[in-house]
Parts: C-alpha cells; structure tokens; sequence
C-alpha cells in the first residue's frame, strides 16, 4: 500500500562535539506491503531512523518520501500528527486513564467515523488482536501480552499504510514473544500495511522481514533478504552480528583458492579487487563445517565439547592455527582430544578484505 | 481486515514550514513570564541607578550609609536570625518526637504544624497585640493589675515579641523537612552504628544528625526567607515598637513623595539577601538526596521516652496552644465583644459582624475581589506552568533551560519587591494599570509562578512522552494531545498546585498593600486598613470572616479536586525545591 524511499538520511545528536552522527547517510527503499526490519545492535541509530520516519524527530540531512510524496526535506518536515503512520511503542504507551475500548477509538473519533461504521471497525479490529470482552478494563487490569495487544490494535484500526515497530515485543517473555511474533507476521500479510520493524535481536529479523536493514554505527551496512544478509554478508560486521561465525584470517594463493593456517584450504568465488597474495578473512557458520575421521583436509583436534539438544556444538582447534566452532547433528560424536579432519563447504563462505574495519 | 480508505484518512501533507497552533501558545507563554517577571525586575534594576542627573550609585550608597536603612537591614537580619534559630529548635524537637520517640498525640503535632503554615502572620499578630500590648494587653492587664506582678507583663512591641509571632508561622518549614528526612534514614543505618557499639546519644550524633542536617538547614534557611519577607507582622508589631525592617522601610518610602530610587535600591539589596539564602537552601537541600539513597526498609526505630514522653507531650500541647488555640479563640472572643478588656465576657454581642458584613462597605468587595484574584491566579500560574514545564521537558527550544530558571526567580523575591517592581513598571508603560485589578493580578502570578511550573514540571517527568506521540502519530494536533492525553494525566499534580497557589494568594498582603486601590481592595488589606484606623473589635470580626473564607475556600477546593489534598509534603515540595 505504501513504500517509503529514504536518501541520505543523516542526524546527530549534540552537534557541538565530534560524537559520531546517531545515524548518516542512510539510504533505504521500502516497497509496498513489505514487512522490513531495521536491526543492530543496541545504540546503533534504529530508534532514531524510526522516529524520524515517524517525524519526531527532525533529520539533519536527507529526505523521506512516502508513495513519491516528500514528506522531510531539510526545513520541511511533516509533523507526525499529519503522516498518517501507525506506531507501536517499546513500552506500549498505552493511556492508562481510558479503557480499552477509549484508548482503541482514539483515532477513530478524530477521522469523524460515522457511529455504525465506528462500531463495526472496532468490533472487527479488538477481535482480530483478540482483546474481545476487554473492552472496559483499564490498562493496568491487563497483563503485559494484552496491553501490548491494545498498543496494536489502536495503531491498526485507523488502517495506516505504514505501521512502524520500536521493539515491540521486548518487554514480554519468551513464550509470549514466540506467539506474538506469529501473530505479527500473519498480521502483517493479511492487512497489506508496510511494517517497519525494529529490533537488535537478530533471531526475531531472520523469522520475520521480507527485508533487513543491518545497522551499525549509525550505517546502513546491508540491505537484503533474510537469506541473503544471513548467507552472504556484505562485510565482516554482518557476518559477525548475524549468528555465530568463524572468522579465520587467510592468503589468497591463487585465483580463487585461499590458504589458512593449519593446511586449511579452500576455493571460493572471490570478491572483486582481491589479488593473489592479499590478506582476507574468511568467515565459516559453523554449520558449514563437517568433521569425520579419517577424511582428506585440514587436521585438527577437538578440544571441547557441548551438548545443546538438537545439535552437538565442538571446539576444532586446527594444528597448528584457529579454533573453528562446529556444529554437527547430535548422533555424530566425538570425544575430546579426538583427532578430526575438516571439511568445510565453501560455497557458502564469504571472503573480506582484512582491513574491512 | 481489508485495506479500504474508512472516512477521511488524516491526508499526508507535503511538507510546509508554517507556524501552528502550539507555536502561539509556547509564544504567549514566554512572553507572559517576560512580562511578569522579567521586564519588572529590569526596572527595578534601572530605577535603582537612575539618579538626579543620569545614571548613578547615589541610591546604593545612600542605602547603604544612611542610618535609617543600615538599621532595617539589621533588623530584618536580626529577626531572620532569631526567627531561623527557634524554628530550628521548634520545628526540630517536635520532628524528632514525631518519627524516633512513642511521644502520644503525633496526630495533634502534624496538625499544628499544618494549621500554623496556612495561617495568615498577620492574623496571629493582630490576636498577640490584644493579648499582650503593654498597656491593653489583656494578659499584661491580668498580671499586672490583678496579680499584681508586673515583672511578668511581656511587651509584644519588641524584637522578641515579632520573633515569636513569627516563628509560629516558620518552624513548619525546619518540621516538614526534618520529619521527612528523619523518616527516610533507614533504620539499618543507625543499627550499624550500634553493633558496632555506638550508644543510643552517640548514635544520634554521629550517625542520624549528619544525614539530616542538610534537610534541617534547609529548612531552617527557608524559614529565614520567609520571616523577613512578611510585611503585615512586621508592620503590626514591629512599627508601633519602633522596630523598623526591609519592608516597612520599603513601604514608608512610598509615602508622598515616592522614593523610587531609593525603594529599588533597597528592594535589591533585600533580594540579594533572599537570594544568597535560597541558594544555600538549594545547595543544602540538594545534598539531602543521599539519605533517601539509603535501603528500601526504612524502619526508624522508636526511642521509648518513659515518663519523660509526658513532658514532651506537654511541649507539643504548648506549641498547639500558643500557636493555634490562643491566637483563634482570642480573635473569637474579641470579635464576639462589645468592648476588648478584662469583662469582656459581660458584654457579648453580634454587633461588630454586622457591621463588618452589611454596615462597613469596603468587606464585601474585598471579598468578592480576594476570591475572584486567587481562583484566577492560581489557575493562570498552573496553567502558564503547565506550558512552561512542557516547553523545557518536551520540546528542544534553546533557550528553554532559561525559560524555567526565569520562572524560579520569584521564590526569591519577597512580596513587597514585586509591588515595587510592579510599579515602576507600570507607571511607565503607557497602559494605566495602576490601582487596579489587574496589576495585582500580575503580581500574584508573578510571585507564586514557580509554585505552578514545579507541580506541572514533577507531574510531567512522571509521564512518559511516548504516551503524547502516540497520540500525535494517530492524527491528533497539539491542543487535542494536551486535551485527551497530557492534561488528564498531570491533573492531580495540578490541582495540588493549584491549591498551593491559591491559599497564599487569598491571604496575600505583602505586595498587595502596595498595590490596592480603593477598588481592588482584598481581604488581607481590608483587615490591615482597618486595623490601622484603630478599630478594635471590628478587625476581630473581619479576620473571623477571613479566616471562615480561607478555610471553606481550602475546603470545596479539595472536594472540587475529588480529595486530592495539596498534602504537607507538597507545600513544602513547592517552596523548597
Ligand atoms: N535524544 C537524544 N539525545 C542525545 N543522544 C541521543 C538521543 N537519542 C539517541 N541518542 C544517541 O544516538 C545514538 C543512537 O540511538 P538510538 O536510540 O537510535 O539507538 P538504538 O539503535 O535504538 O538502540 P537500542 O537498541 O538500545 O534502543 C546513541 O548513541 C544514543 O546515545
Ligand atoms: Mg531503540
């Protein structure tokens, strides 16, 4: 319904001293009907791109557009009230001194909805958050889970075409946070609205976007499918931030073959401007990796060994060189002190520069 | 749930730089503070050095070499210093009795202390001048002529007798802060100390005296203010005993011809003094927070006093008597009689209330005029503190930080110092408001303002803004956010205020004894005037009436704010932070 095209969006904080911009240059196009994820760690400027895509907050550079309309330009900002955006605040911000039903009709009430009409859009909207029944509770008559649902549902009554996220399920446990995020999701493909998701839990972005936006350092540093930030991270940050990764430092022998410590050897598609003889770090999931005894490759010894269910996690040192974390299916065991050869699937291994930051 | 447009969606705008509604608001507000506060105090500070020819210090070193001035300096310091001392001790003592000792009657302490803070001074001085006026003095008469021991007359027309009817109106300000602070010391603190062997006295010493002593002065500072600055006891008391202070220097040098010059230089000398104070207070108070640092249990243990728990009960039924009983049931009695002495009791009448109510002309305005100025100037300084307190937590305007220090300023201005500030303003603007109702109006927001920006500013921090930005991102504007959302929720804290407001400014006199015309007359100088002329029984009445007002205003304010009451804590919250 919406798309959201952001073009050197740039904010600093207290810009009398030389802190580094909250967020800068940042570039994101959002199509319709998207569900995208701004994600990073904490302090690294989602919150601040939200509330400027919001309006709360005035960019310093850079412009928003909404469906080709600019809506922030330097000087030029819409304030929030007249963006016709939803928002659902981290800690709900639901009104404590009106009722459920108050707090939902809310934006109702200012659109001027005709009474039949109103009565429809809110039966419809409290069952689709299932909050059904509640509607004369006062907020603090409601546990966490519903409150945050009541959060939704006034933001999705007035049928925004873009409903903006701040880590809306942080504040609830993780059972709750498991059924939410569902919920979130199916939401999200039955209305059609544009959601734009915050959050540093990078578990809750793999499962929900169509897009994520990694964040760091106030940078947009890749910008891609779910698989694509996962598998083929744009630099050494992404690979790090998303899950678990081997970081092994390498040469590049030859044209598309990399040698590491420990006889490891591997070919692989090499990004562009990495000549032969280059120093690079190669990263490695540790699900890539497959042990066995007695195989061809790079030798190594295990030195730790832990059990997590559904998967067994090893320490691999190579020798002489880096240990790799392994994760292997939990009926293939090795004891420690085990000597092990590793095999290592290279086509889903990305290679960057060292110096990448 | 289809996606279909339902009704007028909130249209997307192109972006437009244009003023809104909320930008006149926050304008108009910061012009009002400028008005009030700000310009006045510019023109104390140029009527101060303008002198007979250009700009000069002639004022300031007439001030301060002239005797007549020197002498009400150190009066006023003098009786600031006595008065800070014995509100100390007073306000201290019953503190200690009230949250360490099994002292009975701990009910009857909290309600001296309330009802001596709401009372008006000058009320409790008119009640001592009946009791203990050297020669009339009802109590003076009886030892003297009856007892026949003149050794025990008091004469209430010296330092001493303006020091005690003062202190009954400042030791609330050393008790509210010290009882509260000796509450909030965890109990753990003190055990300590034992374990390791303290005894009980050392205990107090070493250990409860230091973490409370920041609260004690400052409250004891906050006592020194306030007794200087009142202008009806001093003039009630301390004029017919030739004792001359700051304020009734100030206001002499109002008689024709004005002393402009003179009145500003002095006036700023004065605020020099209030403001020197109040930043100690500050200073002080601001390190009081370490003792609520303290634990979650504060469990102050009770000392067990024995029979000795008597005598101090017998201290608290003292201070209640001399503080409440004696002043009220002599206002009653004089009011009551046909002639104030000795058998007043043979002729009781109802003849001076009927005077007062239909026969002297001047009551019935002074009412009306006493009730109207403060319901509108308590609800303007909310309000006004209200937007003022938004601006500075919710807005990132530069200059804001200035906008609130401009809004504290007034703490330190004693109420003469506004009239006076007030004038020279007025009389020079081109518009004549001079005598009317409106400048004491402007008087009274200007001096209680920081009472309406630290309620809306307390209330407000309490208030996440998430919860106002997502009422804007819904489509609300300014106004309709501060109506549905913010509003609402800080109402408590703003009617608290509200009332704080109110009950100084329905028995204000300081500024407004300066300030009155015929016309706007309020209740306080209506008393004070016709005590001046030399009525005896009919100022009893009247202060009757006052006080019946005072109380039933107080009383449908907190029916009106559905209980809420404007609690102990909170007047002092008010005044001391
Ligand atoms: N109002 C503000 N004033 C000054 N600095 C701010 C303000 N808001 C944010 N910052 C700074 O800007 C940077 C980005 O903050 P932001 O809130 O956007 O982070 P975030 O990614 O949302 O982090 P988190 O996951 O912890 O919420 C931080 O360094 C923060 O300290
Ligand atoms: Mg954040």
């Amino acid at each position: 319904m919406a798309s959201i095209s952001i073009k050197g969006l740039t904010k600093s904080f207290n810009a009398g001293d030389d802190a580094p911009a909250a967020v800068s240059q940042l570039d994101l196009d959002i199509k319709d009907n998207q569900f995208v994820t701004l994600l990073g760690p904490s302090g690294c400027g989602k919150t601040t791109t939200l509330r400027m895509i919001a309006g709360y907050i005035v960019p310093d550079a850079g412009t928003i557009h909404v469906n080709g309309r600019l809506i922030s330009a330097p000087g030029n900002v819409v304030p929030p009230d007249q963006r016709g955006m939803g928002m659902v605040f981290q800690n709900y911000a639901v009104w404590p001194h009106k009722t459920v039903y108050q707090n939902v009709v809310f934006g109702l009430k200012l659109r001027k909805i005709p009474a039949a009409q109103l009565k429809a859009k809110m039966e419809e909207t409290l069952a689709l958050v299932n909050l059904t029944g509640l509607e004369q509770r006062y907020p603090n008559e409601l546990s966490g889970g519903q409150q945050q649902r009541v959060a939704l549902a006034r933001s999705l009554v007035v049928e925004p075409e873009i409903l903006l996220l701040d880590e809306p399920l942080s504040n609830l446990d993780a059972k709750l946070r498991e059924n939410m995020r569902v919920e979130l999701k199916r939401l999200q493909r039955r209305t059609g609205i544009t959601f734009v998701y915050v959050t540093h839990d990078q578990a809750e972005a793999l499962a929900l976007s169509d897009h994520i936006a990694v964040i760091h350092g106030g940078r947009l540093q890749q910008y891609g499918t779910p698989q694509d930030v996962y598998a083929r991270p744009a630099n050494r940050v992404v690979a790090d931030f998303m899950g678990l990764v081997n970081l092994v430092p390498a040469k590049v022998a030859g044209p598309g073959t990399l040698e590491a410590a420990g006889g490891l050897k591997l070919q692989v598609a090499l990004p562009d401007g990495i000549k032969t003889g280059d120093s690079v770090e190669v990263s490695i999931r540790p699900e890539n990796i497959q042990l066995s005894v007695g195989g061809t490759g790079a030798r190594a010894t295990i030195s730790e060994r832990t059990f997590l269910g559904n998967i067994t996690e090893y320490y691999a040192s190579l020798d002489p060189g880096p240990t790799l974390r392994v994760q292997t299916h939990p009926a293939q065991v090795f004891a420690v002190g085990d000597k092990v050869t590793v095999e290592i699937d290279a086509t889903q291994c990305s290679v960057f520069r060292s110096s990448a930051l | 749930m289809s996606v279909q447009a339902i009704g007028p969606p909130i249209r997307v705008r192109g972006p437009r730089t244009r003023l809104r509604f909320e930008h006149f608001v926050m304008g108009g507000a910061i012009l009002c503070l400028i008005v009030l506060v700000v310009l006045p105090l510019l023109t104390l500070l140029l009527g101060s050095v303008r002198g007979e020819q250009g700009m000069s210090l002639e004022n300031f070193t007439e001030v301060l070499s002239n005797r007549l001035y020197v002498n009400a300096l150190k009066n006023s310091l003098i009786l600031g210093a006595w008065t800070g001392l014995f509100s100390l001790i007073i306000g201290v003592s019953l503190a200690w009795a009230v949250s360490r000792t099994d002292v009975p009657g701990k009910g009857l302490i909290q309600v001296t202390a309330s009802l001596s803070y709401l009372s008006p001074p000058f009320l409790t001085a008119i009640a001592f001048v009946y009791l203990f006026s050297p020669n009339a003095g009802l109590i003076n008469v009886l030892v003297r002529d009856v007892l026949g021991l003149p050794f025990l007359t008091f004469n209430v027309f010296s330092m001493a007798g303006l020091v005690l009817v003062t202190v009954l109106h400042t030791f609330p300000f050393v008790y509210l802060l010290a009882s509260s602070a000796l509450l909030s010391v965890d109990a753990s603190y003190e055990e300590a100390a034992q374990i390791l062997g303290a005894s009980k006295l050392r205990t107090a010493l070493s250990v409860t005296a230091p973490l409370v002593a920041p609260a004690i002065l400052s409250g004891t500072l906050l006592a020194f203010v306030n007794a200087i600055s009142l202008f009806g006891s001093q003039a009630i008391i301390g004029l017919p005993g030739r004792i001359v202070t700051l304020p009734t220097r100030i206001y002499a040098l109002f008689d024709y011809p004005p002393e402009y010059g003179l009145a500003s230089a002095l006036s700023l000398l004065f605020v020099v003094i209030t403001v020197v104070a109040l930043y100690l207070q500050r200073a002080f108070l601001a390190r009081r927070s370490y003792v609520t640092l303290g634990g979650k249990g504060a469990r102050p243990q009770l000392m067990s006093l024995g029979p000795a728990r008597w005598l101090v009960f017998g201290f608290v039924v003292l201070t209640f008597v001399v503080a409440i009983v004696l002043p009220y049931s002599t206002l009653i009695a004089v009011s009551f009689s046909k002639s104030w002495g000795l058998d007043f009791w043979k002729g009781l009448t109802l003849q001076n209330y009927k005077f007062i109510l239909f026969e002297y002309n001047v009551t019935q305005r002074a009412i009306l005029n006493s009730l109207g100025l403060a319901t509108v100037a308590a609800t303007i300084a909310v309000l006004l503190g209200a937007i003022i307190g938004w601006i500075d937590l919710r807005t990132r305007l530069p200059g804001r930080k200035l906008l609130d220090y401009f809004a504290l300023i007034p703490l330190g201005l004693p109420g003469i110092v506004v009239a006076v500030a007030l004038i020279q303003f007025w009389l020079a603007m081109p518009l004549a408001l001079y005598g009317t109702l409106a400048i004491l109006l402007l008087a009274y927001v200007g001096r209680y303002i920081p009472l309406g920006v630290r309620a809306a500013n307390s209330s407000l921090r309490q208030i996440d803004p998430a919860l106002e930005e997502s009422a804007q991102i819904l489509g609300a504007s300014w106004l309709t956010t501060m109506r549905e959302v913010t509003l609402p929720l800080i109402r408590p804290g703003l009617f608290a205020g509200w009332l704080l407001v109110f009950v100084p400014v329905i028995q204000e006199l300081s500024a407004s004894i300066l300030l009155f015309s015929s016309s706007s007359i309020t209740l306080a100088v209506a008393v004070y005037n016709l005590y001046e002329t030399g009525y005896i029984e009919p100022v009893a009445a009247l202060a009757i009436v006052n006080m019946i007002i005072i109380g039933a205003a107080i009383f449908v304010a907190n029916k009106l704010g559905g209980g809420r009451i404007a609690s102990r804590s909170g007047a002092t919250q008010g005044l001391a932070s």
